[in-house]
């Protein structure tokens, strides 16, 4: 493979190859090393940095790539503050759990979700390229016998102006030298002074994804490898009662047939061959599973009866003075109930994964493409009962994750492991888009109920949002659960409204039954919390008479940059100038410290019920931008995926199977149903915030508001089908 | 056994006529340029030139190719030259890039008919293909940029 894992790097190093070593300890850049020496010898040690005499700069890339862009945005970071020349810099890609490079945000554990790698490694990677920059430093003032203070970097370079001395880092990085590490962090960059922060630098994977070159999981091949094509069993938690595999068995090119936890395996020479003796296994489930008993219909029921049953137990996602008291002292009360259904990732790669088990069981070597470093060589090694050692991990890059890819426990990974063991060869288990969506895990359908006073002025007296959906987190990662139950920012993310300032406020999660195997999403809770909180406020405004900028602005009077957004985006959209057969609504939403302000233009046909969203204008404050063009392509991204989940995605259970199969019964946003995006980002901090989902949240709620723009109605049911919309208009 | 021809190389076949050509040029003949997507002719990962034709591989069996030329990826430039694989660099088309060589193929079968697609044009022809990280603006103008250049 073409990804090379520092270590194996390190060992082609002992050879003597010569250079830096920029090792990593608890706390962050420990030491370094002379590539040659000793020192690296005796450390079984990862670096953020290596630097060859030769010049390259390689850097650690500590995150997953799953089209987020983060793959350059994060050595980018460590770049600018070592001031490497961007040209030198080669990505390498962490392959192992290595909790001294996990993600800040996610207590070190190496994972990529939540739109967290830029932010969550900011600080880590701006320090680690500092203290490696000083060590240069040193070694050239060590020398030229000269003073530290009187010398100054350039790109890739040591360099003294009195005396026009000048010294490569590659050429500082060879020989003899200081190696030890300040005391105290390095200095950092004037932010004035970036020069690859906020550039137009470009991504690195972009030209490996014109020209077929980009290797997924999907795209490994090794020799000897065979193909598995696994049945599931069709409700989860039923399990083999019997099979006959004579006919699999006979089929050309089938190797083995392999019993699974949950399913049968058809391993074979080609994934044709398996896929056809697949066709030709004939197995008995067990039919006395409970999520027999599992539809979507019937869920909702549950979870809106759950939501708007103000006596039942709840737990408190934020609370702010006394929402009960303020609602019922209000001159007016209203309330609203919004559903929202099960959502599937749709990422383009359907699940595949490549593993290689030693004959005797004791070692495995897997390529996947994933979230986490962690929990993928965590299943590995559950598996398979060896330790982490024993694992030799390649992360893929991913053909789309948006959280289908974080579980604790990965089916996917697990089954190839199995088939390579049971055949003695390598195996590429690869799913179908049906297996993908049939036994895919989803956003969970949620039902909410809110509550809010208004006072005689049109003003917000008291604000509660309930929203009754399982524990995402106890499902997808029960460790994780254990720790921070009942409090799950998977399935409440969104609801805690905190660009509003509401004195009486309260976010309660009521958590339901699980009937249907749920995992993260893009945008997680925010997906639909922020549908159901912004199509409220738009009733809100309406129900006072205000105007819905001037409603939500006076819920940020202590949010200027919240403020300016809503003031851009109304002059983006032109919203004093009404287009006749169209609507226009604005939702404010965003994700984490995120914000973000939309306006969704739609037409309507309606006799059929079909909406189109014809222009969408966006304003957001992420911070500061690593990468600006990339965050505008995360931002456009997020909002044609929250289109498509506005509009038509909806996945639907009955007796505990998942009722689509592909594509053409899961229907996602083609290019004919594209808005026009504009979209303007926010300057003037610091410090980066979330950018891959941050387009989402905001959509639904816009095309909502929209709608009622244009018909008077309202969609409280995401999403907006076609027979939804025709309901509403009464027709 | 089945003969084809690839990229302008002749390649040999040795999987059942009713295997779909995506499986034999991605896994028998290693041109993993090609995608699975969805094997239903629904999202166009697959897209493959056939005679100059964007078809989809997934659903063409390899005993039906014959001496059509076809033409993955792989074979679209030697060396990423294409005027619309320059486009897509310049234009930052790709998020995860797993439907790209599919977009990319499918707006080389439309150039090919129509050199200068307007954008509704575009935005019809590029329908048959998903990409799920909503690339689709930034594939529209590159399109565009591409059809300034052939
Ligand atoms: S894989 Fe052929 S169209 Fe989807
Ligand atoms: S770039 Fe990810 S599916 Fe298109």
């Amino acid at each position: 493979m073409a990804l090379n894992d520092m270590t194996l790097t390190r060992r082609e190093m002992l050879k003597g190859a010569g250079g830096l070593l920029f090792v990593v300890g608890a706390g962050g850049l420990a030491s370094v090393a002379d590539a040659g020496g000793e020192t690296a010898r005796a450390t079984d040690a990862l670096a953020w940095v290596r630097i060859d005499p030769e010049g390259a700069i390689r850097i650690l890339f500590p995150a997953t790539e799953m089209g987020q862009g983060s793959s350059t945005a994060l050595p980018l970071i460590l770049a600018e503050e070592l001031d490497a020349d961007w040209d030198d810099v080669v990505i390498e890609q962490l392959n192992r759990d290595d909790r001294r490079f996990g993600n800040p945000a996610f207590g070190n554990v190496l994972y990529t979700a939540g739109s967290s790698a830029v932010y969550g490694y900011f600080d880590a990677l701006r320090q680690a390229g500092a203290d490696a920059r000083a060590v240069l430093m040193q070694r050239a003032a060590a020398l030229w016998q000269l003073p530290v203070s009187e010398l100054r970097t350039e790109p890739s370079a040591v360099v003294h102006d009195p005396s026009g001395r000048r010294a490569a880092y590659g050429t500082l990085a060879n020989g003899a030298g200081p190696l030890a590490i300040g005391d105290r962090p390095a200095p950092l960059k004037d932010p004035a002074d970036y020069r690859l922060i906020g550039s137009a630098t470009p991504r690195r994977d972009v030209p490996g994804k014109t020209d077929g070159t980009e290797t997924f999981a999907i795209d490994v091949r090794v020799p000897g490898m065979l193909y598995a094509s696994v049945l599931r069993a069709p409700v989860e938690g039923e399990t083999l009662v019997s099979m006959d595999t004579a006919e699999a068995r006979a089929a050309a090119g089938v190797v083995e047939v392999v019993s699974l936890p949950d399913g049968v395996a058809v391993v074979a020479e080609t994934p044709w061959a398996a896929r056809r003796g697949r066709d030709r296994l004939s197995v008995t489930w067990t039919e006395t599973a409970a999520a027999r008993d599992w539809s979507d219909a019937a869920a909702l029921e549950v979870y809106a009866a759950a939501a708007e049953d103000l006596t039942s137990e709840s737990a408190v996602w934020r609370v702010e003075g006394d929402a009960a008291a303020a609602i019922a002292a209000a001159d007016r009360t209203m309330s609203a109930t919004y559903r929202s259904d099960y959502a599937y990732h749709a990422q383009m790669e359907p699940m595949a994964v490549v593993a290689d088990v030693a004959e005797d069981g004791s070692r495995a070597e897997v390529w996947a493409g994933t979230q986490t470093q962690s929990w993928t060589q965590r299943t590995i090694a559950e598996v398979l009962g060896i330790g982490a050692d024993a694992v030799t991990l390649h992360m893929m890059p991913m053909g789309g994750g948006f959280g289908r890819r974080t579980a604790l426990t990965q089916e996917y990974v697990r089954d190839a492991l199995l088939c390579s063991r049971a055949t003695g060869r390598p195996v590429k288990a690869i799913w179908t888009r049906e297996d993908d969506l049939k036994h895919g895990w989803f956003r969970p359908a949620a039902a909410q109920h809110l509550r809010a006073g208004l006072n005689a002025q049109g003003g917000l007296s008291g604000w509660q949002h309930r929203v009754a959906t399982p524990s995402v987190i106890a499902y997808f990662n029960p460790l994780r659960w254990q720790q921070v139950a009942p409090q799950d920012i998977i399935s409440m993310r969104g609801a805690e409204s905190k660009f509003y300032a509401i004195p009486d406020f309260a976010a309660e999660h009521v958590i339901t039954e699980r009937m249907a195997r749920v995992i993260p999403w893009r945008g997680i809770g925010a997906a639909y919390t922020s549908f159901a909180a912004e199509a409220f406020v738009d009733e809100l405004a309406e129900a006072a008479g205000r105007d819905p900028f001037a409603f939500r602005a006076r819920l940020m009077s202590e949010n200027p940059r919240g403020r300016h957004l809503l003031e851009r985006v109304r002059a983006m959209s032109d919203w004093d100038r009404r287009h006749p057969g169209t609507g226009r609504g604005l939702a404010f939403a965003g994700y984490g410290d995120t914000m973000a302000a939309g306006v969704a233009e739609i037409s309507l046909d309606r006799d059929s019920g079909v909406i189109r969203v014809l222009s969408f204008w966006a304003a957001v404050d992420a911070g500061l931008l690593v990468s600006p063009g990339n965050a505008r392509a995360q931002v456009e991204g997020g909002i044609v995926f929250g289109v498509s989940s506005a509009l038509r995605e909806r996945v639907t259970i009955e007796r505990g199977q998942v009722q689509q199969e592909n594509f053409y019964d899961y229907e996602i946003l083609r290019a004919d149903a594209v808005p026009d995006i504009d979209v303007y980002f926010a300057t003037g901090t610091h410090r980066p915030t979330q950018v891959g989902e941050a387009g989402t949240p905001m959509v639904a709620a816009a095309i909502a508001n929209a709608f009622h723009d244009l018909t008077g109605r309202r969609l409280r049911h995401m999403p907006f089908t076609p027979e939804r919309v025709r309901e509403a208009l009464g027709a | 056994m089945t003969k084809l021809t690839i990229n302008g190389i002749e390649r040999v076949s040795d999987a059942p006529e009713d295997t779909p050509l995506l499986w034999v040029i991605r896994e028998e003949l290693g041109l993993t340029g090609t995608k699975f997507g969805c094997g239903a002719a629904q999202c166009g990962a697959c897209t493959v030139l056939i005679e100059g034709i964007a078809s989809f591989s997934c659903i063409t069996p390899v005993g039906s190719v014959g001496d059509s030329e076809v033409t993955t990826i792989e074979g679209l430039s030697p060396d990423g030259s294409h005027p619309l694989q320059r486009a897509w660099v310049a234009e930052q088309v790709p998020q995860c890039g797993y439907c790209q060589s599919g977009q990319i193929m499918r707006a080389a079968g439309l150039l090919a008919a129509t050199p200068q697609p307007d954008r509704e044009t575009i935005r019809s022809v590029m329908s048959a293909n998903l990409c799920r990280c909503g690339t689709y603006p930034r594939i529209f103008r590159a399109v565009e940029r591409a059809s300034r250049e052939v």
